[in-house]
């Protein structure tokens, strides 16, 4: 992938919300810290409806890029281009609005509320969230919103649960489900799998595969997923497409199999 | 996102919260009216100093709720309620001094507004930032009101403050008369209690639970969508036109207004009865001023006027941050806020 002119965007095949349009273009993203390359002009495209990850070893930028794209840190270079639209440089409730969810590797928000409560937040931060004068749960369309991404993932039984009191799982599941009650068109995950047991982690894989099943199926949007990942087995098995990061520069893109095959990566990635 | 019917008939349906939820409302407005019944009667049944006592306990009990909201729901410790208070009440008193006769609601009026522009000023600077940031930066641009009220003795009587003439306790074409200490204790009762209604359901709200998750964390909340800077501006306004009723009710109640309650000090005070009482509770903060006050007095009567009360208080404070350091509600809260 080498970077287009920027003619390209303007052309009708790119306009907004065309089906064959990557929903997530990233070209020549760069973030120096001081005299530091964190990324250095970072091409990278994301196809709609598709699980895609980045895998990289430690310091490679992995989370540099996904702060950036998340409106945490603001680029040094380069643009973000998001179903059509530039998102470079939001603030990260902009970006929330646009329809890019993330998932963060620390847990819920409020521990001392039931798993419903800390996903209607979320549910309702698109609308009603101005509202003084209601109880916060009087609003069936938020509550339908927020017991369905509960229902996405496998907690509705445990709704009136204290997030709190929820297994290390489940909080993980949790955390996924407040980013896709925001319904997102994009959703990231910050290794969905750290710090899980084997037979988690294939709950949460499963998990995983079947949000992007459902939402495709179901909307006519689909929801794509980016993932940030250390475990490759979860990533071979999970993804449609996978993107090296080594030194701040995309070193290889291509499906799992051609990741595994390709020397490279073999050389500077799974050696290490 | 599908838009099919959910599955969800042994989930959500067959808990017994219905039942449970009811019957928690039912206790919990019980509770409140025998609260409410017994502060009614109280005025009937005190003598005229402990009519007073009480009066000023709920004004102080109002200012602390007011600042519940930043502290106990949105994580934020404010040092600025003394400028809130004290614009409510300098507001109440230019309301009261220029309009003749003089007119209470014009003085709510007046406090309101002076508050919540000292609200809009503080939180200007200070929203952006967190923690002691935050509580430092709301403590210096509230002195700047506490400097200009004590230098301008032209319109604020600077040292001396302002003194002035209770209104009449007047609904239009209802009702008019003076104040008198019953009558006083009846009219900021009902004002805290309004108060208090309005802040359960804000702090219940959707509003309310954005504040609370930005307690719980800042990032998470902006991720997730939500312009973090407008709520906290929103809830510092909020809690400032709060903090004004008090001060409004203090003028009214005292007839002077001074620049001492402009001081920080005011604002250290309205801490200690949050800790006290319990954050995150809205009445905790009201029986935590109530808890300080009747020590004070007790304390001074026992050992009168000049004893260092502030001593045993601080004693009586440090042990109760060891062993109650969720305040004398705290154990309450989940119930109270459910």
């Amino acid at each position: 992938m080498r970077a287009q002119p920027s003619s390209d965007l303007s052309s009708p095949a790119l306009a907004r919300g065309a089906a064959s349009a990557p929903i997530l273009k990233i070209e020549m993203l760069s973030v120096r810290f001081g005299g530091l390359a964190a990324l250095s002009q970072v091409d990278f495209e994301l196809e709609r409806g598709t699980i895609h990850a980045i895998i990289g070893p430690n310091g490679a930028g992995k989370s540099t890029f996904f702060n950036c794209l998340t409106g945490v840190l603001r680029p040094t270079g380069g643009r973000i281009i998001f179903d059509g639209e530039e998102i470079t440089g939001l603030q990260s409730n902009a970006i929330s609005q646009k329809g890019i969810a993330r998932s963060y590797q620390i847990t819920n928000i409020l521990a001392n509320a039931s798993a419903l409560e800390n996903v209607r937040i979320a549910a309702q931060s698109r609308r009603h969230g101005w509202n003084m004068i209601a109880h916060h749960g009087a609003f069936a369309d938020i509550n339908e919103k927020a017991e369905r991404a509960l229902h996405s993932v496998g907690l509705l039984a445990k709704a009136e649960e204290l997030a709190g009191n929820l297994s290390h799982g489940e909080q993980r599941n949790l955390e996924i489900g407040i980013a896709l009650a925001t319904e997102p068109k994009l959703l990231c995950l910050d290794e969905p799998t750290a710090g899980m047991s084997q037979g988690e982690t294939d709950e949460t894989k499963e998990l995983v595969r079947r949000i992007g099943k459902e939402s495709t199926a179901g909307g006519t949007a689909g929801l794509s997923i980016l993932i940030v990942e250390h475990d490759m087995q979860v990533v071979m098995e999970l993804c449609d497409r996978i993107s090296v990061l080594h030194y701040g520069a995309i070193l290889a893109e291509g499906t799992p199999e051609e990741i595994q095959n390709n020397p490279k990566v073999l050389e500077v990635y799974l050696k290490t | 996102m599908t838009t099919a019917p959910l599955d969800k008939t042994n989930a959500l349906e067959t808990m017994p919260m219905g039942k449970s939820k009811l019957s928690h409302t039912a206790v919990f407005w019980i509770a409140f009216s025998v609260v409410i019944a017994v502060l009614i009667a109280a005025p009937l049944v005190l003598p005229e100093f402990w009519r007073r006592f009480l009066t000023e306990v709920l004004i102080w009990g109002l200012l602390a709720m007011s600042s519940d909201l930043l502290i106990g729901y949105t994580g934020m410790i404010s040092f600025g309620h003394s400028a809130f208070f004290g614009l409510g009440m300098y507001g109440a008193a230019g309301a009261l001094l220029v309009a003749s006769p003089p007119n209470l609601w014009l003085a709510v009026l007046f406090g309101l507004a002076g508050a919540a522009g000292a609200a809009l000023f503080v939180a200007f600077f200070s929203i952006r930032l967190r923690d002691i940031y935050f509580a430092i930066t709301t403590l210096i641009f509230s002195q700047i009101f506490y400097v200009i009220i004590f230098t301008w003795t032209a319109v604020t009587g600077g040292e001396n403050g302002l003194i002035f003439t209770r209104p009449h306790l007047s609904i239009p074409f209802l009702y008019d008369a003076r104040f008198t200490t019953t009558t006083m204790h009846w009219f900021v009762l009902a004002a805290v209690t309004a108060s208090y209604l309005i802040l359960r359901r804000v702090t219940q709200s959707p509003f309310g639970m954005v504040l609370q998750s930005i307690r719980e964390n800042e990032a998470r909340t902006r991720a997730i969508g939500y312009a973090v800077e407008r709520y906290k501006m929103v809830a510092v306004m909020l809690s400032g036109l709060f903090a004004g009723l008090a001060g409004v009710l203090y003028a009214i109640q005292n007839q002077f207004a001074a620049p001492d309650f402009v001081y920080f000090l005011t604002s250290g005070d309205t801490v200690i009865y949050n800790v006290m009482g319990g954050i995150g509770t809205l009445v905790g903060p009201i029986v935590g001023a109530g808890f300080f006050q009747l020590a004070r007095e007790l304390l001074s009567r026992l050992f009168g006027d000049q004893f260092p009360y502030l001593i045993p208080l601080g004693i009586v404070f440090i042990v109760m941050i060891i062993f109650l350091p969720q305040g004398l509600l705290g154990f309450a809260r989940r119930w109270l806020n459910r």
